[in-house]
């Protein structure tokens, strides 16, 4: 949590988008049928669908609104314009080049990346896995330089993956080679693997987190996959190369 | 006659339960895998809970609440393990723990530190449970009586309660939370016309948002965010002797242990607040209480005993709104709602009549995960101390894993993915910004029930609102909402204080020296 000065001078800003968003709110219930007929049934305000919404949205503008004013009250309209100017000022982009705001885009990215780019599109143990890799290894390691390497090689990675799966490569090169998607993220796998053992090689200790991280990266979703796939039956999101081995040797008949 | 049927009942229930052998290794498993989420640092009981969910799905109801409620319950405790020996809360309900525990073991101390605390803990989650069987055919009694009016007003409640207990800055921000978490609830075809409000003819969200990713999401991201962001690291480990149960302070201190159970029972059953709370209020009061108020903060064992007894009568406690009203009393509890929910069961006044063994079963487990935390707490401590020792940079990005596997399984939805993840950003900035994030999750909980009972009400009344002024219990909750908002406004403080200010005046004797004294001086 924020320190209580910053909280209030953050406080102005949030009450604002909240008041903006309960404002929202009241407008789409507006649009739900408050005395019109509905599915066959007439409508008499009490019953409508849009009374609660409404409820909800005046309460949440009110409120939204009590704390802008509560905070304005309390830091006063000269610091409110210092922040004004603050935020347009190179500060802010000092403040958004920070180490601790790069360890932010870093998680952000890795999430973002993993549950909408690479969960729907390439096989789950292998998604995982990259997931893992990159997460593990850009904190273990804890050294901002290799943070910052680190992140950027993935991102590079995930533009190339985007436009692989959005411009439809993936469907024409399946065409000629199954599991395309995959094959690709095995390649990145790989060269993201030799590019953060070529940045640690020279340090023991870090050679260990190498090793260790890259351990757990591939037990972790081993083993959370298996006991999801073969012991509770649920089918991974994607099912790719990976899963089609692990099915091979599943139910192969002894 | 009823009452020893009951008994009878409770304990074939135990028997039952506990002489199954896959009941006793989901039991041993869980209180064990509870005690390490809520020993390392950054893990919660609740996303403990949150993320078994989606593994107890195929199971039986009876083996999905073992599961659930022995994490739940070894969670709560495991917490005091890095708060004594590392001086930093494995979860916020060890908090206050930390305050004491650690300097005594500091003072090598720690092994009894730890075997008190898992007696205390034993205690307070058994002393809950027969609050639990004891309290609840009442509530469920007075629950039966309740109209659509009530349960508006009583989901209402639920959210302000809880937005203005857990805020940690403004109550307002508290109030906003659970606003949004009953504007997410909005989402979907409504319950009575079904009527698509706010789905913008995206076909997933007609059937409203679902509980179990929210909460995983709500609970799960910003913890992983914040540990990771903020470089957490874990301390040294205070080396310990012997575990011993510590019998005898337990009996030298069973008034306090009845104060601290009760403390922790009647928090635990305010919708929305938890351990923590109970914790710390139970501490504030021992200190209050005690002859020697210095000692505590310096290693007073008597503290530890009192916060422990209270965050883990919490359990129990926070069951007693969630079963027989339908309102997670904690955190957990919500999460909890959650798998019952998967699993057929409804919570609420009806329960008593759908699974009329439900509540003493959910007793006898409580009592079976109680024992098995002891057992467990008194032999492998030493053992479960070592992943203290796992630094947070290799399990956090497995719980990243965890959430995502747990939100996708419980409907083999990848849409609830797509939810998960916004909602665990917003919850992170919302917590950055000082707005707390278990009224969001009780607001979606409710929002469901407050919406259809409110509409429900009004039809049936034809639009009026009378009815919430001649119906006792609607009009005590009215109040009740009214003095919860009217009681945080500065005006009624500034007016509260001068009239206390006055009054305090009144009955100070005020001596006034006649003509003849003065001179006489």
């Amino acid at each position: 949590m924020l320190e209580k000065e910053k909280l209030r001078k953050a406080d102005v800003y949030s009450g604002a988008v909240i008041f903006l968003f309960g404002l929202w709110i009241i407008l789409q219930a507006f649009k739900m049928p408050m005395k019109d007929s509905w599915g066959g049934v007439q409508n008499v305000w009490y019953v409508s669908p849009a009374l609660f919404p409404l409820f909800v949205g005046v309460m949440i503008m009110l409120l939204g609104a009590l704390l802008a004013r509560t905070a304005l009250k309390t830091i006063g309209f000269k610091e409110f314009g210092r922040t004004a100017r603050w935020l347009l000022s190179k500060a802010l982009f000092q403040f958004l080049n920070s180490l601790s705001n790069l360890r932010f885009y870093t998680i952000a990215v890795l999430f973002l990346s993993f549950v909408y780019l690479n969960i729907p599109r390439i096989d789950f143990f292998l998604s995982a896995f990259l997931f893992l890799v990159v997460f593990i290894t850009s904190f273990y390691f804890d050294d901002a330089v290799l943070l910052k390497k680190l992140f950027y090689f993935y991102l590079a990675g995930m533009i190339v993956f985007v436009i692989f799966f959005g411009v439809g490569l993936q469907e024409k090169s399946s065409q000629i080679l199954p599991f395309a998607g995959d094959i690709l993220a095995i390649g990145f796998i790989t060269a993201y693997c030799a590019y953060a053992w070529m940045l640690i090689r020279k340090d023991p200790a870090l050679r260990k987190k190498y090793r260790t991280a890259m351990i757990v990266a591939f037990s972790a979703p081993f083993l959370v996959g298996m006991i999801f796939k073969y012991f509770l039956l649920v089918p991974m999101p994607t099912e790719g190369l990976f899963v089609t081995i692990l099915d091979y040797f599943w139910y192969m008949e002894f | 006659m009823v009452l020893i049927e009951r008994i009878g009942f409770f304990f074939q229930t135990v028997f039952h339960l506990g002489s199954d052998p896959t009941n006793v290794a989901i039991l041993f498993g869980s209180v064990m895998l509870g005690i390490m989420f809520g020993a390392m640092p950054g893990l919660t009981s609740t996303l403990g809970v949150a993320l078994l969910t989606a593994m107890t799905y195929g199971m039986e109801t009876a083996s999905a609440m073992i599961c659930l409620l022995a994490i739940y319950v070894g969670g709560t405790y495991g917490g005091s393990y890095s708060s004594i020996l590392i001086n930093i809360p494995g979860t916020a309900a060890s908090a206050a723990t930390a305050l004491d525990g650690y300097p005594l073991a500091c003072k090598g101390e720690g092994g009894r530190a730890i075997g008190l605390t898992t007696t205390s803990s034993a205690i307070g989650t058994i002393i809950s449970m027969l609050f639990l069987v004891s309290i609840s055919p009442l509530i469920s009694f007075f629950a039966l009586q309740f109209t659509s009016f009530e349960f508006f007003l009583l989901a209402f409640f639920g959210i302000l309660i809880s937005g203005t207990l857990t805020s940690p800055d403004l109550v307002i921000k508290g109030w906003i939370s659970g606003f949004l978490g009953l504007f997410l609830a909005c989402v979907g075809r409504d319950l009575l016309q079904f009527y698509p409000r706010f789905t913008f003819g995206i076909s997933e969200l007609d059937s409203g948002i679902e509980v179990v990713p929210v909460l995983i999401g709500a609970f799960g991201i910003p913890q992983i965010i914040q540990v990771l962001k903020e470089r957490f690291e874990i301390g040294e480990t205070q080396k310990f002797q012997r575990i011993l149960p510590e019998f005898a302070t337990i009996v030298r201190n069973i008034p306090r242990i009845v104060r601290s159970a009760l403390i922790g029972v009647g928090i635990g059953s305010v919708p929305g607040i938890g351990e923590d709370i109970a914790a710390w209020v139970s501490y504030g009061a021992a200190k209050n209480a005690s002859k020697h108020p210095e000692t505590f903060g310096k290693g007073e064992i008597k503290a530890v005993l009192c916060t422990e007894v209270a965050n883990n009568a919490c359990v129990g406690g926070a069951m007693i709104p969630l079963l027989n009203l339908g309102i997670p009393g904690s955190p957990p509890a919500a999460m909890l709602l959650g798998a019952l929910m998967l699993h057929g069961v409804t919570p609420g006044p009806m329960i008593s009549f759908e699974h009329p063994n439900f509540i003493i079963e959910v007793a006898a487990i409580l009592l079976l995960a109680s024992l098995t935390m002891w057992v467990v707490g008194m032999l492998m401590a030493k053992q479960v101390v070592k992943v203290l020792r796992i630094p947070p940079q290799l399990f956090m990005p497995i719980i990243g894993v965890l959430c995502i596997i747990g939100s996708y399984a419980l409907g083999m939805n990848i849409y609830n993915l797509y939810l998960m993840l916004p909602v665990g950003i917003i919850s992170y900035f919302l917590i950055e910004m000082g707005y707390p994030i278990a009224p969001l999750v009780i607001g979606v909980i409710l929002g469901p029930m407050a919406d259809e009972n409110l509409r429900r009400a009004l039809m049936v009344s034809q639009g009026s609102f009378i009815p919430i002024f001649t119906r006792p219990v609607a009009l005590i909750l009215l109040l009740v909402i009214v003095w919860t908002v009217v009681s945080q406004l500065a005006v009624f403080r500034n007016f509260k204080d001068k009239l206390v200010a006055k009054i305090l005046r009144r009955k100070t004797p005020v001596i006034v020296l006649d003509e003849h004294d003065v001179e006489g001086s």
